[in-house]
């Protein structure tokens, strides 16, 4: 069992505070990634739990063992890092051995070990090599068998593909789930990049300045994100943002902003809806919502000021009242920049969020 | 614009110029070679330039010089090669070490710890020395061993006063180098003799010799590791450190032969230090650990300039380092570092 548990952790640089209390838990084999944009505490984090950073306050557990203040080499971590961190004066294979030699494992067994994790990774044919003739990818891959051989309580990722062109970052992606899938090790894994949080983690904790603003898995930060950040933050390209009011008319519940943005809200939302009357709100819809096809949908009136072709759709950019709106149009449709289109608004797919707190509505 | 890329008459332009240069660092050289195999006649004869076209050369000054008629040469050879090879290897690597904290470790203290050591260090002497009546040596080993102990404990208390770092430690250091060598030669000749006196020879000897050698080279080692340090790149360490590397292995087996370029280019610059000091030797020894400077100045004696056999020492102390710096440039070349990190 290794689940890592973070109860009340700050950390401060001098006077500056990065980590406010936060708690988090972290299952025994699961895949958590923390994620946001920089600064955001998310690798902080994550050094703490490695012990590279000590806690300022706070208990940091691994398993049962309270770790706050054991040195990195005794949390039984493996950590791998953006920059893949390998001796450079060392062979694939001695890098990969070397904490096992450290540690005084007979030769025999590293061999074993380092044969097993060349053989998972690939990297049987380059054992000999050091890591400047390889190429980024293969350092990666040396980095992460550094890391299995340890047979770790818990691996730690710190932001491992972003030093790779796009194309192996999708392949390493996928062999890093095949490797936890594998594996079965508890996994926490930092990354700025949303599609690599949405794509690896079984749960997803969006980071800023130093608080966690949601923690699920990625279906639920999709669907319902828990405030503007986590929508704004989760999804590409991101979701549009419409400042206005809730009011109330003789047929019910209604919708209005500038950008003669004004229609009647549904049942299930007018519920919702019905304590923040008059209310500044933010509506919140995805570019790949505004694209149903059913004829009684609510519109709004977009100015077009760009197009994005990308072939099974086409994004139009463009503005609805002051606010800046990305619609998702089929790739057949014509439109041009300058325009007045009609977008429909998915009403089962709109979210809602309070103006000044940036709560989500209705939760 | 490389010299390669120029055409016709320019390109020879450029190639006349390098070979006019390398005549002119060369010709002192050449000079200094010739020399060494003139006779005496020949060198105050007035200029002559090839070796059998213009005079004879002959091997006199050469065989005076091995003969050891001028001097103990082997061993003046052999101290000097003990000295600073033991001197350069002992403060590169003592030096690595305080570096590698420097760079890696926060050091925090208070100035009134300093002072402290200052005034016991010297007020404790004085005392030992006028009111107490013990000798020299023993009031200034007292007195040192109190007042780095005072300043060590009292560095554990929260002193008022400003607080220095890392970077203070870095400063004391190089300051060593700032004052005249003269001042630290006579203080360390005096404080030589007064150890001597207790019984442990310190002049003309070979652990006295390298200790002034090692604690002069170190500021300058600290402060040439210390860029190399900052430049390694701290990941790798850390990737040890969650390995469960313990530090001294971390050092050991990573960041020394990572750093490998920046020890040997510290070595040779210490080696070079040391090899051609003066000032010190003259001070320190007299006859069994004299050094080859001493044996160079030695030739200019009481009958006058003798360039010859000058120019005879004068090469043998050029020769090993020109040695020592073509087999360690091979070992200095860069790119150590890639596949490290990126």
């Amino acid at each position: 069992m290794s689940q890592v548990r973070l109860e009340q952790v700050t950390k401060s640089f001098g006077s500056v505070t990065v980590i406010p209390p936060l708690d988090l838990s972290i299952a025994d084999r699961e895949f958590v990634v923390l994620v946001g944009p920089s600064g955001c505490g998310k690798t902080t984090t994550l050094r703490m739990i490695a012990g590279l950073e000590t806690a300022s306050s706070g208990t940091i557990r691994i398993g049962k063992r309270d770790v706050t203040d054991i040195r990195p080499g005794l949390r039984n971590c493996s950590m791998v890092f953006q920059n893949y961190a390998l001796y450079p004066h060392m062979t694939v294979a001695e890098n990969i051995g070397y904490g096992m030699k450290v540690r005084g494992t007979s030769k025999s067994d590293i061999e074993k070990s380092v044969a097993e994790a060349a053989r998972i990774l690939n990297l049987g044919a380059y054992l000999n090599r050091k890591p400047s003739a390889l190429s980024g990818g293969q350092r990666q891959r040396v980095a992460i068998g550094r890391a299995i051989v340890r047979q770790p309580d818990v691996f730690l990722f710190d932001e491992p593909l972003s030093n790779l062109d796009a194309k192996l970052r999708i392949e390493m992606r996928t062999e890093i789930k095949l490797l936890h899938r594998r594996l079965q090790t508890t996994a926490v894994y930092v990354t700025h990049d949303q599609v690599e949080a949405m794509t690896m983690a079984d749960r997803v904790v969006v980071m800023n300045q130093g608080r966690i603003e949601q923690a699920a898995d990625p279906i639920t930060l999709y669907e319902a994100p828990a405030n503007l950040f986590v929508a704004a933050f989760i999804g590409a390209p991101s979701m549009n943002f419409i400042d206005g009011i809730v009011e109330r008319g003789e047929a019910g519940l209604s919708f209005r902003a500038p950008g003669e943005v004004a229609f009647p809200l549904p049942e299930n939302l007018a519920a919702k809806l019905g304590s923040h009357i008059d209310e500044a709100v933010v509506l919140g819809i995805r570019p790949e919502h505004t694209i149903a096809t059913a004829a009684d949908l609510p519109k709004i009136k977009l100015h077009v000021r760009d197009i994005e072709p990308l072939g099974p759709h086409t994004l139009v950019i463009g503005r609805v009242g002051s606010a800046s709106f990305t619609a998702q149009v089929h790739a057949a449709a014509r439109i041009a920049p300058d325009d007045l289109i009609e977008v429909p608004i998915d009403m089962a797919k709109v979210h809602f969020f309070l103006k000044n707190t940036g709560e989500a509505v209705g939760r | 614009m490389s010299v390669r890329t120029l055409q016709g008459k320019r390109r020879w332009v450029a190639l006349g110029g390098c070979l006019l240069w390398l005549a002119f660092t060369l010709f002192p050289l050449y000079w200094v070679a010739i020399t060494s195999f003139k006779t005496p006649i020949a060198v105050v004869g007035g200029p002559t330039y090839l070796p059998f076209v213009d005079f004879e050369p002959v091997l006199t000054a050469w065989n005076e010089l091995l003969s050891g008629e001028r001097g103990a040469f082997y061993n003046t050879f052999i101290a000097s090669l003990i000295v600073s090879l033991s001197a350069a290897v002992l403060a590169t690597f003592i030096g690595a070490m305080a570096a590698y904290a420097l760079v890696r470790f926060t050091f925090r203290f208070r100035l009134l710890s300093a002072l402290i050591f200052v005034v016991v260090a010297f007020g404790g002497f004085l005392l030992g020395r006028n009111v107490l009546g013990y000798g020299q040596g023993i009031s200034l080993i007292y007195s040192f061993f109190a007042a780095l102990a005072l300043a060590v404990i009292s560095s554990r208390f929260r002193l008022p006063g400003p607080e220095l770092g890392n970077n203070d430690i870095v400063f004391w250091f190089v300051s060593q180098r700032m004052f005249p060598p003269i001042v630290a030669a006579f203080a360390l000749y005096l404080m030589y003799t007064e150890v001597g006196k207790l019984g442990f020879k310190l002049v003309d000897s070979y652990v006295g010799l390298t200790f002034a050698y090692i604690a002069f080279s170190l500021p300058i080692v600290i402060w040439l590791m210390r860029d190399f340090f900052e430049a390694l790149p701290v990941e790798v360490e850390e990737a040890a450190m969650v390995d469960n590397v313990p530090s001294w292995r971390i050092f050991f087996g990573i960041v020394l032969p990572m750093s490998k370029p920046g020890l040997i280019a510290t070595f040779m610059i210490t080696l070079a230090f040391v090899w051609n000091e003066f000032l010190f030797a003259l001070f320190l020894t007299s006859s069994k650990w004299q050094t080859l400077p001493i044996l160079v100045a030695g030739q200019n004696s009481q009958r006058g300039d003798e360039w010859w056999s000058i120019s005879a020492a004068a090469l043998v102390a050029i020769i090993p380092m020109m040695i020592m710096a073509g087999i360690l440039s091979r070992l200095m070349r860069s790119g150590l570092l890639v596949g490290a990190i990126k």
